[in-house]
Protein backbone atom coordinates (compact mmCIF):
# COMPACT_ATOMS: atom_id res chain seq x y z
CA UNK A 1 0.00 0.00 0.00
CA UNK A 2 1.84 3.17 -1.30
CA UNK A 3 1.42 5.76 1.43
CA UNK A 4 2.81 9.40 1.43
CA UNK A 5 4.01 11.81 3.81
CA UNK A 6 1.29 14.49 4.45
CA UNK A 7 1.81 17.92 6.12
CA UNK A 8 -0.98 19.63 8.02
CA UNK A 9 1.51 23.01 8.24
CA UNK A 10 -0.61 24.82 11.13
CA UNK A 11 -0.45 21.74 13.93
CA UNK A 12 3.18 22.79 14.00
CA UNK A 13 4.34 23.47 17.45
CA UNK A 14 7.94 23.88 16.81
CA UNK A 15 9.08 21.52 18.67
CA UNK A 16 11.76 20.66 15.64
CA UNK A 17 11.31 16.56 16.97
CA UNK A 18 11.45 16.12 13.26
CA UNK A 19 14.82 18.08 12.81
CA UNK A 20 16.46 15.56 15.56
CA UNK A 21 14.98 12.31 14.30
CA UNK A 22 16.10 13.64 10.94
CA UNK A 23 19.98 13.23 12.00
CA UNK A 24 19.26 9.78 13.07
CA UNK A 25 18.36 8.23 9.98
CA UNK A 26 20.57 5.43 8.27
CA UNK A 27 22.77 7.57 6.28
CA UNK A 28 22.16 11.28 7.34
CA UNK A 29 25.34 11.10 8.87
CA UNK A 30 23.99 12.78 11.87
CA UNK A 31 22.88 16.12 10.13
CA UNK A 32 19.12 16.73 9.47
CA UNK A 33 18.07 17.69 6.00
CA UNK A 34 14.61 19.55 6.95
CA UNK A 35 13.72 23.05 8.21
CA UNK A 36 11.39 24.66 10.86
CA UNK A 37 10.38 28.51 10.48
CA UNK A 38 8.51 31.02 12.53
CA UNK A 39 5.99 32.19 10.41
CA UNK A 40 6.16 35.98 11.91
CA UNK A 41 8.69 35.78 14.04
CA UNK A 42 8.79 39.17 15.97
CA UNK A 43 5.02 38.71 16.75
CA UNK A 44 3.66 34.86 17.75
CA UNK A 45 5.38 31.47 17.63
CA UNK A 46 3.32 30.15 15.00
CA UNK A 47 5.65 27.66 13.12
CA UNK A 48 5.96 25.31 10.34
CA UNK A 49 8.20 22.86 8.57
CA UNK A 50 10.01 22.97 5.24
CA UNK A 51 10.90 19.41 3.63
CA UNK A 52 12.00 18.63 0.26
CA UNK A 53 8.18 18.14 -1.14
CA UNK A 54 9.54 15.21 -3.72
CA UNK A 55 8.32 17.05 -7.07
CA UNK A 56 7.17 14.76 -9.68
CA UNK A 57 9.48 16.73 -12.05
CA UNK A 58 12.35 17.59 -9.65
CA UNK A 59 14.38 20.60 -11.02
CA UNK A 60 17.41 19.53 -8.59
CA UNK A 61 17.97 16.47 -10.67
CA UNK A 62 17.17 17.92 -14.18
CA UNK A 63 19.54 20.73 -13.53
CA UNK A 64 22.15 18.10 -12.00
CA UNK A 65 25.07 17.85 -14.67
CA UNK A 66 26.34 14.41 -13.40
CA UNK A 67 22.69 12.60 -12.90
CA UNK A 68 23.89 12.29 -9.56
CA UNK A 69 20.04 13.06 -8.05
CA UNK A 70 17.94 9.75 -8.60
CA UNK A 71 14.53 9.42 -8.39
CA UNK A 72 13.11 5.89 -6.62
CA UNK A 73 10.61 4.05 -8.02
CA UNK A 74 8.29 5.17 -4.43
CA UNK A 75 8.69 8.18 -6.21
CA UNK A 76 11.31 9.86 -3.44
CA UNK A 77 13.67 12.14 -4.81
CA UNK A 78 16.97 11.39 -3.57
CA UNK A 79 20.15 12.78 -2.21
CA UNK A 80 23.25 12.90 -4.37
CA UNK A 81 24.98 9.87 -5.36
CA UNK A 82 28.07 10.83 -3.31
CA UNK A 83 30.46 9.11 -6.10
CA UNK A 84 28.47 11.04 -8.52
CA UNK A 85 27.91 14.13 -7.05
CA UNK A 86 30.52 16.94 -8.41
CA UNK A 87 29.98 20.00 -6.25
CA UNK A 88 28.49 22.33 -8.59
CA UNK A 89 25.78 23.40 -6.65
CA UNK A 90 23.27 23.75 -9.68
CA UNK A 91 20.44 21.43 -7.59
CA UNK A 92 20.93 24.06 -4.71
CA UNK A 93 20.38 27.16 -6.75
CA UNK A 94 17.52 25.20 -8.81
CA UNK A 95 14.96 23.71 -6.23
CA UNK A 96 12.05 26.47 -5.52
CA UNK A 97 12.13 25.71 -1.77
CA UNK A 98 15.50 25.90 -1.40
CA UNK A 99 16.14 22.93 0.43
CA UNK A 100 19.35 20.73 -0.73
CA UNK A 101 22.09 21.65 1.66
CA UNK A 102 25.45 21.51 0.52
CA UNK A 103 29.02 20.30 2.18
CA UNK A 104 31.64 22.56 1.22
CA UNK A 105 34.42 20.84 2.90
CA UNK A 106 32.93 17.28 1.44
CA UNK A 107 31.98 18.56 -1.74
CA UNK A 108 28.80 17.06 -1.49
CA UNK A 109 25.14 18.13 -1.93
CA UNK A 110 22.52 16.25 0.21
CA UNK A 111 18.80 16.45 1.10
CA UNK A 112 16.06 14.20 2.19
CA UNK A 113 15.66 11.22 0.99
CA UNK A 114 12.16 10.76 2.56
CA UNK A 115 14.47 8.29 4.76
CA UNK A 116 14.46 5.56 2.02
CA UNK A 117 15.58 2.68 3.91
CA UNK A 118 12.46 3.29 5.56
CA UNK A 119 9.93 4.40 2.88
CA UNK A 120 10.67 1.78 0.46
CA UNK A 121 9.70 -0.94 2.71
CA UNK A 122 6.67 1.12 4.20
CA UNK A 123 7.84 2.66 7.31
CA UNK A 124 7.02 5.82 8.32
CA UNK A 125 10.28 8.67 7.61
CA UNK A 126 11.69 9.60 10.65
CA UNK A 127 10.47 13.14 10.89
CA UNK A 128 6.72 11.66 10.83
CA UNK A 129 7.32 8.88 13.27
CA UNK A 130 8.49 11.33 15.81
CA UNK A 131 5.84 14.16 15.17
CA UNK A 132 3.82 14.76 17.83
CA UNK A 133 1.25 17.15 17.09
CA UNK A 134 0.51 15.21 13.43
CA UNK A 135 1.96 17.84 11.52
CA UNK A 136 3.95 15.38 9.37
CA UNK A 137 1.74 12.38 8.83
CA UNK A 138 2.09 8.93 6.78
CA UNK A 139 -1.20 8.04 5.58
CA UNK A 140 -2.12 6.36 2.45
CA UNK A 141 -3.87 8.13 -0.65
CA UNK A 142 -7.51 6.55 0.46
CA UNK A 143 -6.43 8.17 4.10
CA UNK A 144 -5.71 11.43 2.81
CA UNK A 145 -8.69 11.16 0.78
CA UNK A 146 -11.17 10.89 4.04
CA UNK A 147 -9.35 13.83 5.66
CA UNK A 148 -10.81 15.55 2.64
CA UNK A 149 -13.86 14.95 3.15
CA UNK A 150 -13.30 16.21 7.14
CA UNK A 151 -13.06 19.24 6.11
CA UNK A 152 -14.95 21.56 3.80
CA UNK A 153 -12.69 24.20 2.09
CA UNK A 154 -14.86 24.10 -0.88
CA UNK A 155 -12.61 25.48 -3.08
CA UNK A 156 -10.86 22.50 -5.17
CA UNK A 157 -7.79 23.48 -3.51
CA UNK A 158 -7.56 21.59 -0.36
CA UNK A 159 -3.81 19.78 -0.90
CA UNK A 160 -1.69 22.23 -2.06
CA UNK A 161 -0.50 22.42 -5.43
CA UNK A 162 -0.36 25.80 -7.75
CA UNK A 163 -0.29 28.32 -7.06
CA UNK A 164 1.00 27.53 -3.20
CA UNK A 165 3.60 25.13 -4.81
CA UNK A 166 5.34 25.18 -7.78
CA UNK A 167 3.98 21.75 -9.53
CA UNK A 168 2.77 18.38 -8.60
CA UNK A 169 4.70 16.84 -5.45
CA UNK A 170 4.57 13.44 -4.07
CA UNK A 171 4.60 14.72 -0.66
CA UNK A 172 0.69 16.12 0.00
CA UNK A 173 0.89 19.82 1.99
CA UNK A 174 -2.60 20.73 3.50
CA UNK A 175 -3.30 24.51 3.63
CA UNK A 176 -3.20 26.32 6.70
CA UNK A 177 -6.51 26.85 6.93
CA UNK A 178 -6.16 28.74 10.28
CA UNK A 179 -3.66 31.24 9.53
CA UNK A 180 -5.45 31.89 6.20
CA UNK A 181 -8.40 32.85 8.11
CA UNK A 182 -10.59 29.46 6.66
CA UNK A 183 -12.78 27.65 8.95
CA UNK A 184 -11.76 23.98 9.49
CA UNK A 185 -15.19 22.11 10.07
CA UNK A 186 -14.09 18.95 11.95
CA UNK B 1 44.24 35.87 -37.00
CA UNK B 2 40.25 36.05 -37.70
CA UNK B 3 40.37 34.76 -41.13
CA UNK B 4 42.38 31.99 -40.08
CA UNK B 5 40.13 31.31 -37.19
CA UNK B 6 37.55 30.74 -39.63
CA UNK B 7 39.49 28.43 -41.76
CA UNK B 8 40.13 26.32 -38.54
CA UNK B 9 36.58 25.96 -38.07
CA UNK B 10 35.63 25.66 -41.30
CA UNK B 11 38.10 22.41 -41.30
CA UNK B 12 36.34 21.45 -38.23
CA UNK B 13 33.20 21.45 -39.80
CA UNK B 14 34.45 19.28 -42.73
CA UNK B 15 35.62 17.27 -40.68
CA UNK B 16 32.41 16.31 -38.94
CA UNK B 17 31.07 16.29 -41.59
CA UNK B 18 32.73 12.95 -42.70
CA UNK B 19 31.27 10.94 -40.07
CA UNK B 20 28.00 9.82 -38.94
CA UNK B 21 27.84 10.89 -35.51
CA UNK B 22 29.50 11.74 -32.73
CA UNK B 23 29.99 8.55 -31.32
CA UNK B 24 31.49 7.47 -35.26
CA UNK B 25 33.77 10.27 -34.93
CA UNK B 26 35.23 9.47 -31.62
CA UNK B 27 35.33 6.05 -32.11
CA UNK B 28 37.43 6.24 -35.07
CA UNK B 29 40.04 9.11 -34.10
CA UNK B 30 40.71 7.02 -30.59
CA UNK B 31 41.28 3.42 -32.22
CA UNK B 32 43.08 5.57 -34.91
CA UNK B 33 45.51 7.02 -32.47
CA UNK B 34 45.61 3.50 -30.40
CA UNK B 35 46.74 2.04 -33.87
CA UNK B 36 49.38 4.97 -34.43
CA UNK B 37 50.77 4.53 -30.96
CA UNK B 38 51.02 0.73 -31.34
CA UNK B 39 52.76 1.27 -34.42
CA UNK B 40 55.16 3.51 -33.01
CA UNK B 41 55.55 1.85 -29.82
CA UNK B 42 56.19 -1.45 -30.83
CA UNK B 43 58.49 -0.51 -33.71
CA UNK B 44 56.16 -1.29 -36.41
CA UNK B 45 53.92 -3.72 -34.78
CA UNK B 46 57.45 -5.68 -34.36
CA UNK B 47 56.83 -6.26 -30.77
CA UNK B 48 53.17 -6.99 -30.14
CA UNK B 49 52.67 -9.51 -27.12
CA UNK B 50 50.07 -11.66 -29.03
CA UNK B 51 49.33 -13.08 -25.09
CA UNK B 52 47.31 -9.93 -24.14
CA UNK B 53 45.62 -9.67 -27.63
CA UNK B 54 42.19 -10.91 -25.91
CA UNK B 55 42.96 -7.80 -23.48
CA UNK B 56 43.50 -5.64 -26.88
CA UNK B 57 39.37 -6.07 -27.42
CA UNK B 58 38.50 -6.15 -24.78
CA UNK B 59 39.47 -2.47 -24.35
CA UNK B 60 38.33 -1.48 -27.85
CA UNK B 61 34.91 -2.71 -26.88
CA UNK B 62 35.57 -0.73 -23.96
CA UNK B 63 35.98 2.43 -25.99
CA UNK B 64 32.57 1.80 -27.92
CA UNK B 65 31.00 2.04 -24.60
CA UNK B 66 32.45 4.46 -22.90
CA UNK B 67 31.49 6.85 -25.84
CA UNK B 68 27.88 5.31 -26.12
CA UNK B 69 27.60 6.24 -22.45
CA UNK B 70 30.05 9.63 -21.86
CA UNK B 71 28.54 11.02 -25.23
CA UNK B 72 24.70 10.78 -24.36
CA UNK B 73 25.35 11.67 -21.07
CA UNK B 74 26.99 14.58 -22.54
CA UNK B 75 23.86 15.66 -24.35
CA UNK B 76 22.28 16.70 -21.16
CA UNK B 77 21.40 20.56 -21.40
CA UNK B 78 23.22 20.73 -17.71
CA UNK B 79 25.91 19.00 -18.69
CA UNK B 80 27.01 20.19 -21.71
CA UNK B 81 27.00 23.67 -20.16
CA UNK B 82 29.46 22.56 -17.13
CA UNK B 83 31.21 20.90 -20.12
CA UNK B 84 31.49 24.04 -22.56
CA UNK B 85 32.46 26.64 -19.98
CA UNK B 86 34.44 24.27 -18.18
CA UNK B 87 36.88 23.27 -20.53
CA UNK B 88 36.99 27.12 -21.60
CA UNK B 89 38.45 27.88 -17.92
CA UNK B 90 40.71 24.76 -17.92
CA UNK B 91 44.08 26.60 -17.81
CA UNK B 92 42.92 28.26 -14.48
CA UNK B 93 45.89 28.92 -12.01
CA UNK B 94 44.17 27.06 -9.68
CA UNK B 95 43.35 23.82 -11.77
CA UNK B 96 46.86 21.69 -10.87
CA UNK B 97 46.18 21.92 -7.19
CA UNK B 98 42.10 21.42 -7.74
CA UNK B 99 43.08 18.29 -9.66
CA UNK B 100 45.93 17.03 -7.44
CA UNK B 101 42.77 17.71 -4.56
CA UNK B 102 40.39 15.78 -6.33
CA UNK B 103 41.99 13.34 -8.40
CA UNK B 104 45.15 12.01 -6.64
CA UNK B 105 45.25 12.73 -2.59
CA UNK B 106 40.75 12.49 -2.60
CA UNK B 107 41.06 15.20 0.07
CA UNK B 108 37.08 15.20 0.03
CA UNK B 109 36.58 12.02 0.98
CA UNK B 110 39.16 12.81 3.69
CA UNK B 111 36.81 14.71 5.22
CA UNK B 112 34.37 12.57 4.63
CA UNK B 113 35.94 9.88 6.64
CA UNK B 114 39.53 8.61 7.53
CA UNK B 115 38.31 4.66 6.82
CA UNK B 116 36.53 5.71 3.72
CA UNK B 117 39.87 7.39 2.21
CA UNK B 118 41.85 5.14 3.36
CA UNK B 119 39.93 2.14 1.12
CA UNK B 120 39.61 4.53 -1.53
CA UNK B 121 42.89 5.39 -1.90
CA UNK B 122 44.26 1.65 -2.00
CA UNK B 123 41.29 1.01 -4.33
CA UNK B 124 42.04 4.05 -6.93
CA UNK B 125 45.50 3.98 -6.53
CA UNK B 126 45.66 0.58 -7.18
CA UNK B 127 43.30 0.20 -10.19
CA UNK B 128 45.34 3.60 -11.76
CA UNK B 129 48.51 2.31 -11.21
CA UNK B 130 47.16 -1.16 -12.48
CA UNK B 131 45.97 0.76 -15.85
CA UNK B 132 49.48 2.30 -15.95
CA UNK B 133 50.95 -1.02 -16.24
CA UNK B 134 48.66 -2.79 -18.08
CA UNK B 135 47.39 -0.52 -21.10
CA UNK B 136 51.45 -0.05 -22.49
CA UNK B 137 52.00 -3.75 -21.90
CA UNK B 138 48.58 -4.68 -23.74
CA UNK B 139 49.50 -1.91 -26.92
CA UNK B 140 53.11 -2.19 -26.58
CA UNK B 141 53.78 1.50 -25.60
CA UNK B 142 55.97 -0.50 -22.57
CA UNK B 143 58.34 -3.89 -23.49
CA UNK B 144 61.11 -5.28 -21.92
CA UNK B 145 64.73 -6.86 -24.35
CA UNK B 146 67.19 -8.23 -23.02
CA UNK B 147 70.77 -7.05 -24.66
CA UNK B 148 73.18 -8.64 -22.18
CA UNK B 149 73.04 -11.81 -20.29
CA UNK B 150 71.32 -10.55 -16.75
CA UNK B 151 69.98 -6.64 -17.95
CA UNK B 152 66.86 -5.24 -19.26
CA UNK B 153 66.41 -3.34 -20.90
CA UNK B 154 62.80 -0.82 -20.70
CA UNK B 155 61.61 0.35 -23.95
CA UNK B 156 58.90 2.76 -24.07
CA UNK B 157 57.41 4.27 -27.08
CA UNK B 158 60.16 2.39 -28.93
CA UNK B 159 62.64 4.17 -27.13
CA UNK B 160 65.18 2.48 -25.00
CA UNK B 161 64.51 4.41 -21.88
CA UNK B 162 66.55 2.56 -19.38
CA UNK B 163 68.53 -1.14 -18.80
CA UNK B 164 68.69 -2.71 -15.54
CA UNK B 165 69.53 -5.38 -13.85
CA UNK B 166 67.60 -8.57 -13.68
CA UNK B 167 67.48 -8.88 -10.37
CA UNK B 168 67.86 -5.18 -9.28
CA UNK B 169 64.99 -3.46 -7.51
CA UNK B 170 63.57 -1.61 -10.65
CA UNK B 171 63.18 -4.98 -12.15
CA UNK B 172 61.70 -6.78 -9.04
CA UNK B 173 59.27 -3.71 -9.07
CA UNK B 174 58.61 -3.92 -12.61
CA UNK B 175 57.60 -7.82 -12.29
CA UNK B 176 55.91 -7.14 -9.15
CA UNK B 177 53.75 -4.11 -9.76
CA UNK B 178 50.41 -5.79 -11.06
CA UNK B 179 50.89 -7.92 -7.68
CA UNK B 180 51.55 -4.94 -5.26
CA UNK B 181 48.42 -3.07 -6.36
CA UNK B 182 46.62 -6.32 -6.28
CA UNK B 183 47.30 -6.29 -3.03
CA UNK B 184 46.42 -2.63 -2.71
CA UNK B 185 43.19 -3.43 -4.09
CA UNK B 186 41.94 -6.27 -2.51
CA UNK B 187 42.95 -4.57 1.04
CA UNK B 188 40.70 -1.48 0.12
CA UNK B 189 37.77 -3.69 -1.14
CA UNK B 190 38.15 -5.96 2.02
CA UNK B 191 37.60 -2.36 3.52
CA UNK B 192 34.92 -1.52 1.55
CA UNK B 193 32.95 -4.86 2.28
CA UNK B 194 33.42 -4.50 5.63
CA UNK B 195 32.24 -1.14 5.99
CA UNK B 196 28.74 -1.92 3.63
CA UNK B 197 28.24 -5.33 6.31
CA UNK B 198 28.84 -3.43 9.44
CA UNK B 199 28.29 0.53 8.94
CA UNK B 200 24.15 0.88 9.33
CA UNK B 201 24.56 4.03 6.95
CA UNK B 202 26.02 2.21 4.06
CA UNK B 203 23.63 -0.54 4.34
CA UNK B 204 20.50 1.50 4.52
CA UNK B 205 21.17 2.89 0.79
CA UNK B 206 23.32 -0.31 -0.91
CA UNK B 207 22.00 -2.38 -3.48
CA UNK B 208 23.64 -5.69 -4.56
CA UNK B 209 24.11 -4.96 -8.03
CA UNK B 210 24.96 -1.78 -7.46
CA UNK B 211 27.10 -1.53 -4.84
CA UNK B 212 28.80 -4.76 -3.98
CA UNK B 213 28.61 -6.45 -7.85
CA UNK B 214 31.80 -3.72 -8.52
CA UNK B 215 34.09 -4.81 -5.47
CA UNK B 216 33.31 -8.53 -5.96
CA UNK B 217 34.83 -7.90 -9.66
CA UNK B 218 37.66 -6.08 -8.81
CA UNK B 219 38.02 -8.66 -5.85
CA UNK B 220 37.61 -11.59 -8.90
CA UNK B 221 40.37 -9.53 -10.88
CA UNK B 222 42.48 -8.94 -8.16
CA UNK B 223 42.38 -12.45 -6.87
CA UNK B 224 43.09 -14.39 -9.94
CA UNK B 225 45.75 -11.92 -10.83
CA UNK B 226 47.48 -12.57 -7.80
CA UNK B 227 46.85 -16.56 -8.57
CA UNK B 228 48.89 -16.58 -11.39
CA UNK B 229 51.74 -15.16 -9.45
CA UNK B 230 51.49 -18.19 -7.35
CA UNK B 231 50.99 -20.85 -9.91
CA UNK B 232 53.79 -19.56 -11.42
CA UNK B 233 56.28 -19.35 -8.40
CA UNK B 234 54.74 -22.05 -6.08
CA UNK B 235 53.01 -24.15 -8.90
CA UNK B 236 55.90 -24.49 -11.44
CA UNK B 237 52.83 -23.43 -13.70
CA UNK B 238 50.41 -25.48 -13.40
CA UNK B 239 46.93 -24.24 -13.94
CA UNK B 240 48.60 -21.10 -15.46
CA UNK B 241 46.80 -21.67 -18.83
CA UNK B 242 43.05 -22.02 -17.27
CA UNK B 243 43.43 -19.04 -14.38
CA UNK B 244 45.12 -16.87 -17.11
CA UNK B 245 42.01 -17.19 -19.09
CA UNK B 246 40.04 -16.70 -16.01
CA UNK B 247 41.65 -13.81 -15.21
CA UNK B 248 41.80 -12.47 -18.56
CA UNK B 249 38.11 -13.15 -18.95
CA UNK B 250 37.00 -11.31 -15.03
CA UNK B 251 39.67 -8.25 -16.58
CA UNK B 252 37.81 -7.70 -19.71
CA UNK B 253 34.11 -7.79 -18.04
CA UNK B 254 34.36 -5.41 -15.74
CA UNK B 255 36.11 -3.19 -18.19
CA UNK B 256 33.29 -3.15 -20.47
CA UNK B 257 30.95 -2.95 -17.00
CA UNK B 258 33.42 0.53 -16.51
CA UNK B 259 30.96 3.07 -17.82
CA UNK B 260 27.68 1.65 -16.92
CA UNK B 261 27.59 0.87 -13.15
CA UNK B 262 29.06 2.55 -10.17
CA UNK B 263 32.60 2.54 -11.71
CA UNK B 264 31.36 5.01 -14.12
CA UNK B 265 32.35 7.82 -11.30
CA UNK B 266 36.40 7.16 -12.48
CA UNK B 267 35.60 8.67 -15.62
CA UNK B 268 33.33 11.01 -14.53
CA UNK B 269 35.19 12.40 -11.69
CA UNK B 270 37.46 15.26 -13.57
CA UNK B 271 34.44 16.85 -14.35
CA UNK B 272 34.48 18.00 -10.45
CA UNK B 273 37.32 20.49 -11.56
CA UNK B 274 36.09 22.00 -14.15
CA UNK B 275 33.01 22.11 -11.63
CA UNK B 276 35.62 24.03 -9.35
CA UNK B 277 36.77 26.02 -12.03
CA UNK B 278 33.26 26.93 -13.35
CA UNK B 279 32.24 28.39 -9.89
CA UNK B 280 35.37 30.16 -9.16
CA UNK B 281 35.72 32.02 -12.28
CA UNK B 282 32.21 33.17 -12.18
CA UNK B 283 32.20 34.18 -8.80
CA UNK B 284 35.26 36.72 -9.19
CA UNK B 285 33.35 38.23 -12.01
CA UNK B 286 29.88 39.12 -10.61
CA UNK B 287 27.91 37.41 -7.78
CA UNK B 288 24.50 37.73 -7.57
CA UNK B 289 22.45 39.31 -4.92
CA UNK B 290 19.59 37.80 -3.88
CA UNK B 291 16.66 39.46 -4.87
CA UNK B 292 15.00 39.66 -1.00
CA UNK B 293 17.72 40.38 1.13
CA UNK B 294 20.69 41.56 -1.27
CA UNK B 295 23.05 38.64 0.12
CA UNK B 296 25.28 37.14 -2.60
CA UNK B 297 24.96 33.73 -2.39
CA UNK B 298 26.19 32.35 -6.37
CA UNK B 299 27.52 33.79 -9.15
CA UNK B 300 25.41 35.23 -11.52
CA UNK B 301 26.25 33.66 -14.68
CA UNK B 302 25.50 30.12 -12.52
CA UNK B 303 21.97 31.57 -11.77
CA UNK B 304 21.40 32.53 -15.00
CA UNK B 305 22.66 29.22 -16.75
CA UNK B 306 20.31 27.42 -14.27
CA UNK B 307 17.47 29.14 -15.02
CA UNK B 308 18.02 28.64 -18.69
CA UNK B 309 18.95 24.36 -18.05
CA UNK B 310 15.38 24.60 -16.40
CA UNK B 311 13.80 26.88 -19.52
CA UNK B 312 15.18 23.98 -21.53
CA UNK B 313 13.33 21.36 -19.06
CA UNK B 314 10.00 23.25 -19.25
CA UNK B 315 10.25 23.93 -15.86
CA UNK B 316 9.90 27.91 -15.01
CA UNK B 317 9.64 29.34 -11.52
CA UNK B 318 8.83 32.63 -11.97
CA UNK B 319 7.53 34.62 -8.46
CA UNK B 320 4.59 37.14 -7.95
CA UNK B 321 7.12 39.52 -7.56
CA UNK B 322 8.31 39.14 -11.30
CA UNK B 323 11.76 37.78 -10.46
CA UNK B 324 13.15 34.16 -10.97
CA UNK B 325 12.94 31.92 -7.53
CA UNK B 326 16.45 30.99 -8.45
CA UNK B 327 17.33 34.73 -8.06
CA UNK B 328 16.29 34.67 -3.92
CA UNK B 329 19.48 33.06 -1.82
CA UNK B 330 17.99 29.69 -0.09
CA UNK B 331 17.16 30.68 3.11
CA UNK B 332 14.73 33.59 2.02
CA UNK B 333 13.63 30.52 -0.83
CA UNK B 334 12.64 28.61 1.74
CA UNK B 335 10.59 31.72 4.12
CA UNK B 336 9.18 32.83 0.45
CA UNK B 337 7.49 29.64 0.36
CA UNK B 338 6.39 29.74 4.10
CA UNK B 339 4.74 33.12 3.17
CA UNK B 340 3.21 31.69 0.01
CA UNK B 341 1.58 28.84 2.60
CA UNK B 342 0.55 31.54 5.56
CA UNK B 343 0.13 34.27 3.60
CA UNK B 344 2.16 35.99 5.77
CA UNK B 345 5.37 37.60 4.20
CA UNK B 346 8.40 35.55 6.14
CA UNK B 347 10.74 36.93 4.20
CA UNK B 348 10.39 40.43 4.23
CA UNK B 349 10.93 39.88 8.29
CA UNK B 350 14.38 40.73 9.08
CA UNK B 351 15.09 38.13 11.01
CA UNK B 352 17.98 35.13 10.79
CA UNK B 353 16.58 32.08 10.29
CA UNK B 354 16.90 29.86 13.95
CA UNK B 355 17.27 26.84 15.58
CA UNK B 356 18.04 25.02 11.91
CA UNK B 357 20.22 22.62 12.92
CA UNK B 358 19.55 19.76 15.17
CA UNK B 359 22.75 18.38 17.19
CA UNK B 360 22.80 13.93 15.84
Amino acid sequence: MKKRLYLELENCIGCRSCLAACTQCGGHEERNRNYVYDVNPLVNRQTMPLMCLHCENPACARSCPAQAIQIHETGAVLSALVEKCIGCQNCTIACPYGIPKFDQEQNLMYKCDLCIDRTKDGIPPMCASVCPSNTLQWLTDEEIENKKKQFNLDNGKWVTSMPYLEGETNVKVNLPGILQGITKLF
Amino acid sequence: MQAKAAVNQKSGNILNNAFASHFAKSMFLSVTALAILSFIGTRMFTHVDLNLYGYMVGTIVFIGGFFYRFIAWGERPPTKLILKKGLKLLFRKSTPKTSVEHLATYNFIWNRGIYRWTQHVLIGWGCILSCFVTFPLVFGWMYFTMDDNGYYNIIAMGMKVMTVPADGIIANLSYNALNITAVMVIAGVCMALYRRLKNMQARAEQKFLYDFMPLYMLLLVSITGLALTFMNIFLHGAGQPAMSLIHQWSVIITLIYLPFGKLAHIPFRPMSILARNYREHYAEQGMKECKVCGDQFVSAEQSKDVVDVLCVNDIEFKAKEGHHLAEMCLPCRRKYRIAQFSGFPTHEVKVKEANQNAKG
